[in-house]
């Protein structure tokens, strides 16, 4: 995995974990791999794993069964969902509204050109 | 862990390279200790191996003193130095006569760093390269379970993989209980390793402090144009690497670098965000 | 835990340090053992040869060369021993192993003054022990030139001279002698941990100087002490033979100065720094 930009590399680490669920590599009540284990294959120290893991915790992604380690929550793959709306509406939105603006585009055209999109990717 | 006071230390007693400088260190941390050349880093990393001795104040290494170089002491420190030496024997008769000075060594995890870091265990260790001795020392130091681990310079002659193999070789190696504080110019190498900052400059500390609470007060940003908001900037390929007070509680990523030259031109101001 | 001295630790350290300076230590041996060969060789090569050259001197060769070399050996190992803390990296790893200062200091003693002396003196036995006892065979002394018979035919003494350089009775010297070698190797032992480089010739040389001013003082002292007075007493002994009085305080005197030596050495150990 690659960190770039300028965000915190422990932002970028959940957002990794949170792609991993969407694409389904990680399923509901199975075990997450460890901090260390997260630690060792990112090449990160693992006080920044632990800190994401916290985040994830908080935004009821994973849980931590003492003793076991930690596990997908529930409803883990909804939370991602809403985690990651929350941090595109704050993050990302701006930037390509910014972009609209500037380039005077229309909602007109990025409706069709959403509707190509979603169809060539991911209704085939 | 470790607990430094007052220490006053230089290698002739009218040009001191450290005055009275205080810190403590915590297991369970990397720390990364920055400086410029000169600084004293190697030096302060050997005052705390009991290599040298201070000329006043008190270092505390485990409840031990190390400038007694108490075989107690000495089995819980790891360290490897930017310059080392090797005797021309085989890795096997070298681990024999040494591993025996440490109860916990472990044969297993010092087999296991060696075929990760891709050292054939039946080579001389003349016939090794310095990048493969360096290798090897360093997978006989964290073999030995030490608690604390001292570095200096570790990826100084590691070529590309075997960096990525340090990395994740280190990453494994932070328990609860172990220390480590690893000195570094290369900080591209290890910026994700190290999760406490420390930097010295002009005879004591001008920063210590996590990455956590680096990036609570300061922010990390790349910006178009340049507003006097910016303690500190540098020009950049698209525009300038600018240090902002974090006013907005952004999470930014920390850029070792910029902050190193930040410190070193704007040290007042920086101070001025942590207090 | 024991962090002054442990003897496992101390094995331990032995064993290690011998991977590093055993080679040194072999070769050096090695060195000795082919002088004695060839000096053992050369002066019973005549013998043998020639069985009429035989004399009382033969085998005086067995001195000097035990006394020479015995000192070259044991004084350049001495001097390698701390050699290696005039080179940074090899004093950090040295420094680190987890033993005491003490027990590197006491590993240094039992190389340079007691392994060194031990090991030379056993080959020497050897190599005498092996040449004196063919040259015993090939000369058997009663029926040879070394007796003596009076007018009569019968054997009166047998001067044998295939004596072996450590004959019991040739072993009757003053036993504090014994001491020599510690002294020896602890002046150069500590000139190993003084000097960075060059520290076998910087620490002859430092004696020598030494040894200069010391013989100047005694010189000049006993000079101003004596002016203007006279010697009385000539003829008479002043110590009598039965008496070792003057030889015990000399003994006494280089055992103080050789503990001295090693305690110097031993804080300059532990002082070391990189």
């Amino acid at each position: 995995m690659e960190f770039t930009g300028n965000k915190a590399i422990y932002l970028q680490i959940a957002e990794y974990v949170c792609e991993r669920i969407l694409l389904g590599k990680w399923k509901p009540d199975e075990r997450v791999p460890s901090v260390r284990e997260m630690a060792v294959e990112l090449e990160v120290n693992p006080n920044t794993v632990m800190r994401t893991y916290e985040l994830l915790q908080n935004k009821n992604i994973i849980n931590n069964k003492r003793g076991i380690g930690f596990f997908l929550a529930e409803d883990a793959v909804n939370n991602v969902r809403e985690y990651r709306r929350s941090e595109f509406m704050n993050d990302e939105l701006p930037l390509f509204f910014r972009n609209l603006y500037l380039l005077d585009i229309g909602f007109d055209e990025l409706q069709t050109r959403y509707n190509t999109f979603v169809k060539e990717n991911f209704n085939s | 862990m470790i607990r430094i006071n007052d220490l006053n230390f230089g290698y002739s007693s009218r040009h001191l390279l450290f005055k009275n400088l205080s810190m403590q260190l915590n297991a369970g941390h990397i720390y990364g200790l920055l400086g410029k050349n000169g600084a004293g880093k190697s030096s302060l990393l050997k005052n705390l191996a009991g290599l040298v001795y201070a000329s006043s104040g008190k270092i505390e290494v485990m409840g031990h003193d190390p400038a007694k170089r108490q075989p107690s002491l000495l089995r819980q420190i790891c360290f490897i130095p930017e310059e080392f030496y090797l005797p021309s024997v085989k890795i096997e008769a070298y681990v024999k006569t040494n591993a025996t000075f440490y109860p916990n060594f472990d044969h297993k995890y010092f087999n296991g760093l060696l075929a990760e870091f891709e050292i054939p265990v039946s080579q001389k260790l003349v016939d090794m390269s310095y990048g493969q001795k360096k290798k090897l020392i360093i997978a006989f130091g964290l073999a030995t379970q030490a608690q604390l681990i001292i570095m200096d310079e570790p990826t100084n002659g590691l070529d590309i993989p075997s960096k990525a193999q340090f990395r994740k070789i280190m990453a494994a190696a932070l328990t609860d209980d172990r220390c480590i504080i690893i000195s570094t110019h290369q900080v591209r190498d290890l910026d994700n390793l190290i999760d406490t900052v420390i930097m010295i400059d002009d005879r004591d500390i001008v920063l210590k402090a996590s990455v956590e609470e680096i990036t609570q007060k300061l922010c990390f940003k790349r910006v178009k144009e340049l507003d006097n908001m910016a303690i500190y900037s540098e020009p950049s390929l698209l525009g300038y690497n600018v240090l902002l007070p974090n006013y907005d509680n952004e999470d930014s990523k920390l850029d070792i670098e910029l902050l190193f030259n930040a410190v070193l031109s704007e040290r007042t101001k920086i101070k001025a965000a942590f207090n | 835990m024991n962090n002054t001295f442990d003897i496992q630790r101390f094995s331990l350290l032995l064993k290690r340090k011998w991977l590093e300076f055993g080679k040194i230590y072999l070769i050096t041996l090695a060195v000795s053992l082919g002088i004695m060969l060839i000096s053992y060789t050369i002066a019973f090569w005549s013998i043998i040869t020639n069985l009429e050259t035989f004399s009382d001197n033969t085998l005086d060769f067995r001195e000097p060369l035990f006394f020479c070399f015995g000192f070259l050996f044991i004084t350049v190992v001495a001097s390698t021993y701390f050699s290696h803390l005039g080179h940074k990296p090899k004093t950090i790893t040295d420094l680190l192993i987890p033993a005491s200062t003490f027990e590197k200091f006491m590993a240094g003693i039992f190389f340079t003054g007691i392994m060194t002396t031990v090991s030379f003196v056993v080959l020497f036995f050897l190599t005498d022990l092996v040449f004196v006892s063919k040259f015993r065979i090939a000369v058997p002394g009663e029926t040879g030139l070394n007796s003596f018979r009076d007018a009569e035919g019968a054997v009166t003494a047998i001067t044998n001279k295939g004596v072996y350089f450590f004959a019991p009775d040739r072993l009757n010297i003053f036993m504090p002698l014994y001491l020599v070698p510690f002294f020896v190797t602890s002046i150069f032992l500590l000139g190993s941990i003084w000097f960075n480089k060059y520290h076998y010739i910087k620490t002859t040389l430092s004696v020598m100087v030494f040894a200069g001013i010391w013989t100047a003082i005694v010189f000049k002292t006993g000079e101003i002490l004596t002016e203007g007075r006279r010697a009385v007493n000539h003829s008479r002994p002043i110590y009598h033979a039965a008496n070792d009085t003057m030889e015990w305080i000399i003994t006494l005197l280089l055992l103080m100065v050789t503990v001295v030596i090693w305690t110097i050495t031993y804080f300059r150990l532990k002082e070391k720094e990189v």
